[in-house]
């Protein structure tokens, strides 16, 4: 079947159209949310060094001279820590109930987490427990934050060695442009 | 013996063609875009190395400046560098049309198993290279999509035991955000990706003889005029600027390259990389889900083979090699086929001056030549073919190929039929011989569309040997008004038969004292 050449152009041109609307089209459409309407962030990201599962020990200097002469040190630690249990609580409600092993082969880096929750905009109180020495039960760190959440805002949590911090986000009266620089 | 196909089932290959036929209209086939896609998506990869050059040059890699300067290479130079980033995202999104559906025609013609594994399985580390080179294009921009991307990335990497201190910790707040680690993802991009895809596609065609990495020159002005149109008919612009303080609640996602992420926020990070290793598995090991039953290769007969080289020249899968003698015969070399890369289509068995029903021979044999279709067989059928012919208008002969329109479902008392595995097996001696001693008025060779042959370069050797372009000529004594070329998709019976018909009025015009001179 031979077509005209006007025809097979006007073909063409319609082959090219549909592909270049194909693809301006889902370049960019549908328009996506990561969050549901009226929604904010909330991000827990904890990097924190547990107590040693072993005490470190005092060497006495008989101990310290029988070691080879460039690895003298006065006390020796075991590397080994505790796992960090981390209880959140949102106005009363568990949140979050996580034990996380510290890194490293020996597990004697930080024990790290992250975690994030869309939480609808409003105000809140956060409880956060830790229990970072080896024992079983109970906690060695309990702090209370006021959360108060916009929507569209991403506060953190971060939880550090020392005390955790309630870090919060932008709030949206703030526009786009204020924040251009 | 009847011939085996090697792969693929006819009715998929009728629906593709009815999906594709228009194109061969519109396009002529030759220029048929679906025929070219792969060498369409290496085209639009220069337009985007193009592109992304102008881009860097006024581009600040910097984590404070990346933003600011994409806006002003946007608005300010809208004419140049704006358009010039369109054509950067867009010929992107078009790169991943292009290779999806390559991708999925390769698979529904079946030419991803036996010997093509190898292009399949080297494609699969292409996809996971350029759906990475995209992802972290948009990174690049430092905007709120960027910032979505950057944060969901990390935290997907940090499921995977490679980082001791979380990648996403990166990300916290804006003051977290690393400069360096903002310059190792534009190196990457830049650079590392760049040079990585150039090696992928090299190990892609790597067994792929003569391949087409450049679509014809019409494709590539029609697809850069519809891109540069879209580029100006909806510039490709950046979101607010990126801010760890908020949650940006409206994306214009690029749904080609960026579509995992809101897949992800649906699911987990353990999910998501079971998925995307398991569907990369899956692809992988696709060319031997089930293992083909592979037809016998090409075999060498020495004593007929005078190590010409053309079977060597004419081989789409470089399956042979030329080595030194190993008779006692007075020639140089001699073809030895590689068995783990003939795909048995015969084009070397059309390319041997050796395969001539005219000689003597008893079996007839070829110097290479397939087992389960040797030139005995060959001659055999083409002997049968005209022998069947009772109508009383000229005797056609219609020589056709498995993967193209069935010839058996037109043969009529006049047109006698016979399908090879493909166009490029029949020898031009064979026409010759049909023409002068099988008794035929005319001789018709068709097979797969033009630039579409299932085994690659079928019909366009099969056209430069009768054009005497090629080696091993017809003979310029057969007459070329009795001989008809023609190359059809699968679906395309009418358009055959439509030019046999024709065909057959000009046969029948043609003055009776040719025909008895012929014979």
């Amino acid at each position: 079947m031979s077509l005209s050449r006007p025809v097979r152009f006007a073909g063409q041109v319609v082959a090219w159209a549909l592909f270049a609307a194909f693809t301006g089209v889902f370049a960019q459409w549908p328009v996506y949310s990561p969050l549901e309407e009226g929604y904010g962030e909330l991000k827990l990201s904890m990097a924190h060094l547990t107590e040693r599962l072993e005490p470190c020990v005092q060497l006495t200097a008989e101990e310290i001279m029988e070691l080879p002469p460039n690895m003298r040190v006065a006390e020796q630690c075991p590397r080994a820590r505790a796992r960090a249990v981390v209880q959140l609580l949102v106005d009363d409600e568990p949140l979050l109930d996580a034990s996380v092993r510290p890194v490293g082969l020996a597990r004697g880096g930080r024990a790290y987490l992250q975690r994030h929750w869309g939480l609808p905009a409003g105000d809140y109180s956060l409880e956060l427990r830790i229990r970072d020495t080896p024992r079983d039960e109970g906690f060695d760190k309990v702090q209370h934050f006021r959360l108060s959440l916009a929507a569209g805002e991403s506060v953190l949590l971060n939880v550090g060695d020392g005390d955790a911090q309630l870090i919060p986000g932008r709030r949206p009266a703030a526009t786009p442009q204020e924040n251009s620089g | 013996m009847k011939p085996r196909r090697y792969h693929g089932s006819h009715a998929v290959l009728r629906l593709i063609a009815r999906f594709e036929r228009p194109f061969s209209s519109w396009f002529e086939s030759q220029n048929n875009p679906v025929h070219h896609l792969g060498a369409l998506t290496i085209y639009l990869f220069w337009i985007i190395l193009v592109s992304g050059i102008y881009l860097f040059i006024f581009y600040d890699t910097s984590l404070s400046g990346a933003w600011l300067s994409m806006e002003r290479i946007t608005h300010e130079q809208w004419y140049a560098g704006g358009i010039m980033r369109s054509l950067h995202r867009y010929a992107s999104d078009a790169a991943v049309i292009t290779m999806l559906l390559h991708m999925s025609r390769e698979f529904l013609r079946g030419r991803y198993r036996g010997v093509r594994w190898y292009s399949w399985f080297t494609g699969v580390p292409l996809l996971w290279l350029v759906f990475i080179f995209g992802i972290t294009g948009y990174w690049m921009v430092w905007d709120e999509l960027a910032q979505y991307v950057a944060v969901s990335t990390a935290r997907l990497l940090d499921w995977l035991p490679i980082f001791a201190d979380p990648m996403v910790r990166n990300f916290l707040t804006n003051e977290t955000v690393n400069e360096r680690f903002f310059t190792l993802m534009a190196f990457i991009h830049l650079v590392g990706l760049p040079l990585g895809l150039v090696l992928g596609v090299w190990f892609h065609v790597l067994r792929v003889r003569l391949p087409r990495i450049h679509p014809p020159r019409n494709l590539m002005a029609g697809c850069l005029v519809a891109l540069l149109v879209l580029s100006l008919a909806a510039p490709a612009t950046s979101h607010p600027r990126a801010d760890l303080g908020v949650v940006p609640l409206e994306l214009s996602i690029d749904w080609f390259y960026l579509a995992i992420y809101p897949v992800l926020d649906r699911s987990s990070e353990g999910a998501m990389w079971a998925g995307l290793w398991g569907l990369s598995i899956f692809l992988c090991a696709l060319p031997w889900l089930p293992p083909l039953r592979h037809p016998p290769a090409a075999v060498v007969n020495l004593p007929d083979c005078t190590g010409c080289e053309f079977c060597a020249e004419d081989c789409p899968y470089g399956a042979i090699e030329m080595v030194p003698r190993t008779d006692e015969r007075n020639f140089a070399l001699e073809a030895r086929v590689d068995p783990a890369l003939c795909v048995s289509c015969g084009i070397c068995t059309g390319s041997c001056p050796s395969s001539s029903p005219f000689r003597k021979q008893e079996p007839l044999r070829s110097g290479i030549e397939l087992p389960y279709f040797t030139m005995e067989d060959l001659r055999r059928r083409l002997e049968e073919a005209t022998r069947r012919i009772t109508g009383s208008g000229p005797r056609i002969v219609l020589v056709g190929c498995d993967y193209s329109v069935r010839v058996a479902e037109i043969e009529q008392p006049d047109l006698a039929t016979l399908s090879l595995p493909c166009a490029g097996m029949m020898p031009p001696a064979a026409i010759d011989y049909l023409l002068r001693v099988g008794g035929a008025d005319g001789v018709v060779v068709t097979g797969c569309d033009t630039g579409d042959c299932h085994f690659r370069y079928g019909d366009r050797w099969t056209v430069d040997r009768v054009a005497r372009d090629r080696m091993p000529k017809l003979r310029s004594r057969v007459p070329r008004e009795r001989l008809l070329l023609s190359w059809h998709k699968p679906v395309d019976v009418g358009g055959l038969k439509a030019l046999v018909a024709s065909f057959r009025r000009r046969l029948e015009g043609l003055p009776q004292d040719s025909r008895e001179q012929r014979r």
